[in-house]
């Protein structure tokens, strides 16, 4: 029993990992790039869709999983998509209820998590085939992997753009802020640069 | 009758689904609703407080008003007037929107009692460029709308912006937002001010 308990305490583990690293949802499965390129100009904005897209993953996880012993296979993406576009739209109105400011930075971005790869690819590649607790772990895992992606590439974007962190001062006098780095090519750029160095890190050739 | 039965068996969870999903949906929104109203309200009363310091508060004074926003699209706009502590009426305030460089601008203009002379813009929502577009909310850009007449308005690439008059000096490498706020200024400007007089709220300028 002792054994059993261990490995499944192990597959718990290692299913949080492999979000938070071995298969980040941004460096190495690339997927999530509209939010990726679009809202990490700012910490504070990129903190703020992290945490939508933990509370969706979560909850789309549980209900898909629950469900998944009754699901039709040619109404499976239907559900999904109906249970996704749920959650979105009570943490869109939560947003706008209590974080007034961020609802407005990040404008439509957080509709648009209904699209967003990650969470219909978990809802298929994992709660629609196990059980709660593993896809609840798969949710928390694959979420916390994405928020901490994109608030290293806010950080960084911030950091350049603005000479601030989370809207402090953080940079010497001296320094000149590079605007560019909070347009687009600011995204591409350090997003091209973060992959490039993740695959530097893992030894990844092709 | 075996059509009807199959449609249900196929689509049972889909329709209970879609029910139970609409329900936590509605309730999301019952309970929310009234503190995001208020989070609009409270964000247009500040800015109106921002540009009209004397102003305690305000009432609708026309509701509905419809301007001509171009190529045949019409906005529907409500018209307040400010009141001071003592119940005079200090100035108005109304939304107007129009196209922005990257997304729709939506903008709270202010004028005097005598619909004279501007009191001011804040932004309602925006989408513009950060670092470019976005400056559209900097005092730099905003003052020069301060004690504007209310006039037809020119975006000029050079000129002095601390003169009040009906020139406004556009912001550098943002030229499309500048002439966004003030094609949206003279759009609904002209109009509502036509509308006032004609409704007899302010003088007709004789």
């Amino acid at each position: 029993m002792a054994t059993d308990g261990e490995g499944t305490a192990g597959l718990y583990k290692d299913t949080l990992l492999a979000g938070l690293w071995r298969e980040n949802p941004v460096f190495r499965l690339l997927l999530g790039m509209c939010p990726t390129l679009a809202v990490t100009a700012a910490v504070k904005p990129a903190l703020t869709m992290g945490c939508c897209v933990i509370f969706v993953l979560v909850c789309s996880n549980i209900v898909v999983s629950l469900m998944r012993n009754l699901l039709r296979p040619h109404l499976r993406i239907l559900m999904f998509t109906l249970t996704i576009a749920t959650f979105v739209t009570i943490a869109d109105l939560f947003l706008k209820a209590f974080q007034p400011e961020m609802s407005a930075a990040l404008g439509p971005y957080v509709p648009l998590i209904i699209v967003n790869c990650i969470i219909i690819c978990r809802a298929e590649a994992c709660a629609s085939k196990n059980a709660l607790a593993i896809s609840i772990i798969d949710a928390v895992g694959m979420g916390a992997g994405f928020t901490l992606t994109l608030c290293a590439l806010a950080g960084v974007r911030e950091l350049l753009a603005t000479g601030k962190l989370f809207g402090a001062s953080v940079m010497p006098d001296w320094f000149v802020p590079w605007a560019a780095m909070g347009m687009p090519v600011g995204a591409f750029v350090t997003l091209g640069l973060m992959l490039g160095l993740v695959n530097t890190i893992t030894g990844k050739k092709d | 009758m075996d059509k009807v039965k199959y449609f249900f068996q196929q689509s049972w969870l889909l329709i209970v689904a879609s029910f139970c999903f609409g329900l936590l949906i509605a309730v999301a929104n019952a309970g929310w609703q009234g503190r995001i109203l208020q989070n609009e309200e409270d964000k247009f009363n500040n800015l109106v407080v921002e540009m009209i310091p004397d102003a305690n508060t305000s009432e609708v004074a026309l509701e509905n008003v419809e301007v001509e926003s171009g190529k045949g699209k019409t906005r529907a706009t409500s018209i307040r007037k400010a009141l001071s502590a003592d119940g005079q009426c200090v100035g108005w305030a109304f939304t107007c929107e129009g196209s922005g460089f990257a997304d729709k601008i939506k903008l709270v203009l202010t004028v005097d009692a005598g619909f004279e002379k501007l009191k001011g813009y804040g932004v309602l929502s925006s989408n513009e460029t950060p670092g470019f577009g976005d400056k559209i909310k900097d005092q730099f850009y905003r003052n020069q709308f301060v004690d504007a007449p209310t006039t037809e308005l020119v975006l000029m690439k050079l000129g002095a912006p601390d003169v009040k008059d009906a020139e406004i000096v556009a912001i550098s490498g943002a030229t499309v937002s500048s002439e966004a706020v003030v094609t949206i200024v003279n759009t609904f400007l002209g109009q509502i001010k036509s509308h006032m007089q004609e409704k007899g709220q302010i003088g007709d300028g004789n």
